[in-house]
């Protein structure tokens, strides 16, 4: 079974690698690249000193004036992230989609499934094989991309937790890529054909991860609030890496004025015409900015739960797997 | 006698249609058996369920002794070549011959190699490569390696062309005669399947309409021609199977129980495609009328 | 050896082919005692036949006394069928030869040959019946 495993999908296997060394070889030198450039700015240093609340405004200046640079230089590679978000997915749909409607397709199943194998022996030892492939190659993707992306997150006010660079790195890849090949396995077992087996495992996955991101992921922890004045010196101390879910400016009653936007005037500060500090915005005297966020230091946190997420989502589609592939005839 | 297969009131659906259904026959050991029917009559059904690739639905099916859905150690025991030779068309014959020596625990690969060497065919070019007739042999061959006690071939030369069908029932033939193995094979055509088969089974719109060794079913059958007929007792005669009349004469094909003595019948023997071809149009001309909702 | 061929527009079934093919190599002193007959599997599998059904004539064969099993070895034929006549067989033939050429100069076809041949065989044969019958 093993044998036969690897016979029929070292093509596959073979492909898949040299895409991947392909793409390390295009992404280790922009990586390395750019930390030089990390390390030349002194924004390392300056990542150290932000985080200590207390710094002083100046080097605050300073700093940002560097991480501006760097992101002037690099902020387009944001861009490459995103295509490499679909990464996982193409697994799903080229690994996965295929291991049982490729064989249905061919009419092979009847070949194979009538050998002294089981078929049920000869799912788990083929889900399981190219599942343990596919997390071995997760787990690359996913260090890898954890040491191309730092520099990149470290200049961005955002942080790891952001909406792109939290799904690139760390374990999550994991879990993202184990749920596209359960999904397109489950997909193959239901529709039998290649084409709409793919089909419906791009269509699953991209509906799956955006509902998950968008509805689930803000609440895996009770998010923080954080208040400010809309009057002071200097910046607010807010938290550098946080993942802002909400923001805007409150009355002190608590009902929002304006969403999506904070107010900073110097100390008694007047707008235009002499009026108070946003008055324009129809607020009242007391009000103050909010924030609600997610803390930077819940990254492993977040990325355990969402990973549990997708390798419970994995495991339940591939044990609906087995069973239909008990019922293809 | 021993039966290698039995059926009892088996059926099996598709949704709301019963693509086999009530089925019972048995087929005994050391036959060559012929599944016979239109397409669509259900033998691929059928022969699914004899390999354990379906559930049925009702009733039973058994394969010495033992119910082929989900039994892994029954499998051993059984040959199975689907519809149009399905191989992994990627692997070389080579190749075939080594993944079937893991996938099951009894295997003889010498005599798969050798059956191949013999047919003159190249062990490693991938089978996709291979023509049609090549190809069946190889999933034969693949089939005899697991030294099956029945053989299960589901239509093996429709799609073979006419050069290659001879070809793969003279192997498949010689190969029998050397193992005694039990077969089972269905067919559209008898023709294919004549000379081949000594027991035959013919299926029709999801039903078993006959089935028997094959002289039974010559020497059970006569045509009968004589004076027009109504419809009543001949002597001898067990059932008509199928009339057609003139205003003074009558043609029977009739299921016999006894000789037929009556004088105004001139009595003949049939061949087994008469019988078969009787057994079928029965059946057809029965479904059509129902379907178009006029009477017969 | 002989080989068998099949007739596949003859109704007669299988097995009485192979039986009467026996029969006729017996006849015309193809086959005699002590040869052997094509293993059940050769036959089965040139000629695509059901090798039950190759058995089959061979058991008719051996109840009729024409032939005999040796397990393990194969089937070898015990008694001829053409008897007293074979000696005579080869002068016939010559006159058979003879006439052939005379019916040609006579200008007959090959088939109008078989033809008389055939019926004036039943005929001669019809009238052979009813003396030989009581014998």
């Amino acid at each position: 079974m093993i044998w036969l495993t690897w016979r029929q999908h070292r093509k596959q296997a073979f492909f898949t690698l040299l895409g991947f060394a392909v793409l390390a070889a295009l992404m280790v030198p922009i990586g390395l690249s750019m930390r030089h450039s990390f390390a030349d700015l002194g924004l390392a240093e300056c990542v150290r000193k932000l985080n200590d609340t207390n710094a002083a405004a100046a080097t605050r200046d300073g700093c940002d004036a560097a991480f501006h640079r760097f992101t002037n230089r690099y902020g387009s590679l944001n861009l490459v992230a995103v295509l490499l978000l679909t990464l996982p997915m193409l697994v799903g749909l080229f690994w996965g989609a295929p291991l049982v409607a490729r064989e249905v397709e061919h009419g092979t199943h009847r070949f194979v499934w009538t050998q002294g194998v089981g078929r049920t022996r000869w799912a788990l030892v083929k889900f399981g094989l190219v599942g343990a492939a596919v997390v071995v190659l997760a787990v690359g993707y996913g260090l890898g991309m954890s040491w191309w992306v730092d520099p990149l997150t470290q200049a961005a006010q955002e942080g790891r937790l952001g909406l792109i660079v939290f799904d690139l790195q760390g374990v999550v890849p994991i879990g993202y890529t184990l749920f596209a090949v359960a999904l397109g396995i489950f997909a193959g077992t239901v529709w039998k054909r290649m084409l709409p087996a793919m089909g419906i495992t791009l269509a699953g996955f991209i509906g799956v991860r955006a509902a998950v991101e968008i509805l689930a992921r803000p609440h895996y922890q009770p998010a923080r609030t954080l208040t400010f004045p809309i009057e002071g010196a200097g910046e607010p101390q807010t938290e550098r890496g946080g993942w802002i879910l909400a923001q805007g400016v409150r009355n002190p009653d608590g009902t929002m004025v304006a969403e999506d936007t904070r107010i900073q005037c110097p100390p008694g500060g007047k707008g235009p015409e002499g009026r108070v500090c946003g008055a324009e915005l129809g607020i009242e005297p007391g009000a103050y900015n909010w924030q609600l966020y997610q803390p930077a230091d819940r990254f492993w946190l977040f990325q355990g739960i969402e990973t549990g997420v997708f390798v419970a989502l994995a495991l339940i589609l591939l044990y609906l797997a087995v069973r239909r592939v008990r019922r293809i005839a | 006698m021993d039966m290698v297969l039995e059926a009892d009131r088996l059926g099996k659906r598709y949704g709301s249609t019963w693509a086999l259904r009530d089925c019972s026959l048995h087929v005994p050991a050391g036959r060559i058996a012929a599944l016979v029917g239109p397409n669509g009559a259900g033998k691929s059904t059928l022969l699914h369920l004899a390999v354990g690739l379906l559930k049925p639905d009702a009733g039973a099916v058994r394969v010495f002794g033992r119910s082929p859905y989900g039994d892994t150690e029954g499998l051993a025991d059984i040959g199975f070549v689907a519809q149009d030779t399905p191989l992994y068309r990627d692997f070389t014959a080579a190749e075939l011959v080594i993944a079937g020596g893991r996938l099951n625990r009894r295997w003889d690969a010498a005599l798969a190699r050798t059956r191949l060497a013999q047919l003159g065919i190249p062990p490693d070019r991938p089978v996709g490569k291979l023509s049609g007739g090549q190809r069946a042999q190889v999933a034969l061959a693949l089939a005899l390696a697991k030294q099956p006690r029945l053989l299960l071939l589901d239509e093996p030369v429709a799609s073979l062309d006419p050069l290659a069908r001879p070809e793969f029932l003279q192997s498949l033939m010689g190969s029998v005669a050397d193992s005694g193995t039990t077969v089972l094979l269905s067919s559209h055509l008898l023709a294919d399947l004549e000379r081949v088969c000594d027991y035959l089974i013919v299926l029709n719109a999801a039903q078993v309409q006959l089935a028997g060794a094959v002289d039974d079913l010559v020497a059970g059958h006569r045509q009968l021609i004589g004076p027009r007929h109504d419809g009543g007792a001949i002597g001898g005669v067990a059932a008509v199977v199928r009339a057609s009349h003139t205003d003074r004469q009558s043609t029977l094909l009739v299921q016999t129980d006894g000789p037929i003595t009556d004088p105004a019948w001139t009595v003949r023997e049939v061949s087994l495609e008469d019988v078969v071809l009787a057994h079928l149009a029965d059946g057809a001309t029965q479904t059509s009328h129902s379907e178009w909702g006029v009477p017969a | 050896m002989i080989e068998f061929v099949l007739d596949s527009r003859s109704k007669v079934n299988t097995y009485m082919q192979l039986v009467q093919q026996v029969k006729q190599a017996l006849r015309v002193g193809l086959l005699v005692p002590g040869d052997q007959l094509p293993k059940v599997r050769d036959v089965a599998q040139s000629l695509a036949i059901n090798p039950n059904t190759v058995l089959k004539a061979y058991r008719q064969l051996e109840i009729e006394g024409l032939v005999g099993g040796r397990p393990g070895v194969g089937t070898f034929v015990q008694r001829t069928l053409a008897g007293a006549s074979l000696p005579n067989q080869a002068e016939l033939r010559e006159d058979l030869v003879a006439w052939l050429h005379r019916a040609q100069a006579a200008g007959l076809t090959a088939e109008d040959v078989v033809a008389l041949v055939e019926t004036t065989l039943r005929a001669t044969l019809a009238d052979d019946a009813p003396q030989k019958e009581p014998a």
